[in-house]
């Protein structure tokens, strides 16, 4: 039992989505749609903030929150959206139904339609190897089978930056939850009442 | 903070919406007037199943509208009850089916107690589909605009509204006394019904102009739109009242009533769209966020 949890350091993040290619390869999510809003478990979305000369760019990584009061599992009426024993926010692919509801209510964009041409391509480019066997709608998963072995989500895995720190928020020791504790990193949205695993530096 | 307008439900759910609370409202209101109204056996068993017929039509639209329409018998994997309005819902529509068809078959054999049981049964069910629809949205706390006590009233007002009309179009057709009787018992309550969808309308676009960002884009993008202004309140809303008023008033107005009847359905019909349309998330990502 563990209660996993991220923090993004924003002001680590250069912007190179290796974290978008790798969770797109590990997890086999249409990549194939070619737009960077579109169908990800994780997104890195350019911000420009301030006015002219004064501006700032930002790389703003976002992913799944995995709440402990999450809206998408509240809405799904099958069930197949689940929290496991380690904090995680997972769909049961076999239960879910595609009705689409819980894309609709999850507050943070972190959800998306894993339709039937999707998984045509997801046979075409890894073959034998191709993950997705129906339609579903699919999240991140903190990349729940990596965990079991022992291994970082595949996004913290190859952050360039340090910007995606994983680890337990239930051991003191950890880097992520000595970040939360002392305050330093945030939760986005707090108010909505999702509380969210995943916390900003910003 | 990102203002994103949700793209994801469109058409197929508000053709669902709109035909899922006119098909109920239709049930509960036909068997209302057989069991209540003295009207005679077919029109309750007619409407029912009109009204059944109805929702079964909406359905095939929200079949459409899922990622593989092939899944669809999942939805009676309804795990969700104690949360999900999705398998609330499925939990009233199938209450719907049954009860109906069975007070349908206990009024065509005269079975006045069973009937009787089935029907107000089968009339609670059809109200809990009106009402679902709104709560349906309401549970989306990612959307402000949808994310208010509002939106079911609205929706579960407005159906039993169109559900007025669509009695009214079939009881104008009707000779009878009872017909005569009902048909302005319809036509008062609708007069009531609109009204409050006036009202509602009213307090639910004040609210917005002065709710938060999302909510305020919402009451925009409303405000903005033709098919909005003109489309639901001038000619879905105000143009029925009226015209319901003055023919409630004129014995001989029952052509004004039917016009006013198709307003009312293509008015229930747009606010469905435009609300759906309309939803738009306050995503909580940026620096500011």
């Amino acid at each position: 039992m563990a209660r996993y949890g991220m923090v993004m350091n924003v002001h680590a993040c250069l912007g190179c989505r290796a974290c978008m290619a790798a969770c797109s390869q590990w997890n086999q999510t249409p990549f194939w749609a070619e737009d960077f809003k579109g169908k990800w478990r994780t997104r890195v979305t350019e911000i420009e903030e301030g006015k002219f000369p004064e501006i700032k760019r930002h790389f703003f990584p976002t992913i799944c929150m995995h709440c402990v009061n999450p809206p998408c599992a509240s809405v799904c009426p099958t069930e197949a959206t689940y929290i496991n024993k380690d904090g995680v926010v997972l769909i049961d692919y076999d239960l879910c139904l595609g009705c689409g509801y819980c894309i609709e209510a999850c507050p943070y964009d972190a959800r998306y339609e894993y339709e039937l041409d999707d998984l045509k391509k997801d046979e075409f480019y890894f073959g034998e190897d191709a993950r997705h066997h129906q339609a579903h709608v699919d999240k991140c998963t903190f990349c729940v089978d990596r965990l079991e072995e022992g291994l970082e989500p595949s996004c913290a895995a190859t952050c360039v930056g340090h910007t995606r720190i994983f680890g337990d928020l239930d051991d003191p020791n950890s880097e992520v939850a000595k970040l939360v504790n002392t305050g330093e990193a945030k939760p986005l949205g707090n108010y909505m009442g999702t509380k969210p695993k995943v916390y900003y530096i910003k | 903070m990102d203002l994103v307008q949700q793209q994801l439900w469109g058409w197929n759910i508000a053709t669902y919406l709109f035909f899922g609370g006119l098909g109920g409202a239709t049930l509960a209101l036909g068997i209302l007037a057989e069991l209540r109204f003295n009207l005679n056996k077919w029109f309750g068993i007619l409407t029912s199943l009109l009204g059944l017929a109805i929702i079964s039509f909406g359905l095939i639209w929200l079949v459409i509208d899922l990622i593989n329409p092939l899944r669809f018998l999942l939805a009676f994997w309804i795990a969700g009850i104690g949360h999900s309005w999705i398998a609330r819902g499925m939990v009233v529509i199938t209450g719907s089916y049954i009860f109906g068809v069975l007070y349908a078959i206990a009024a065509f054999f005269g079975s006045t107690t069973f009937k009787k049981w089935m029907g107000y049964i089968a009339m609670f069910c059809g109200f809990g589909v009106t009402t679902y629809t709104g709560l349906l949205l309401n549970a989306n706390v990612g959307v402000p605009f949808w994310h208010t006590p509002a939106l079911p009233i609205l929706f579960t007002v407005s159906a039993l509204s169109t559900g007025c009309a669509l009695l009214m179009l079939i009881l104008a057709a009707m000779k009878s006394d009872e017909a005569e009787h009902y048909f302005h018992f319809v036509e008062g309550f609708d007069i009531l019904l609109i009204s409050l969808e006036l009202l509602i309308i009213f307090a639910y676009l004040d609210f917005a102009r002065l709710g938060n960002a999302a909510v305020m884009k919402s009451a925009h993008l409303l405000m903005g739109n033709p098919l909005f202004t003109i489309g639901f309140v001038v000619l879905g809303l105000i143009t029925p009242l009226i015209l319901e008023a003055f023919a409630s008033v004129k014995h001989s107005a029952k052509g004004l009533a039917g016009v006013a009847s198709i307003l009312v359905l293509i008015g229930g019909f747009l606010l469905r769209y435009l609300i759906t349309w309309a939803g738009v998330f306050q995503y909580p990502h940026g620096i500011a966020g």
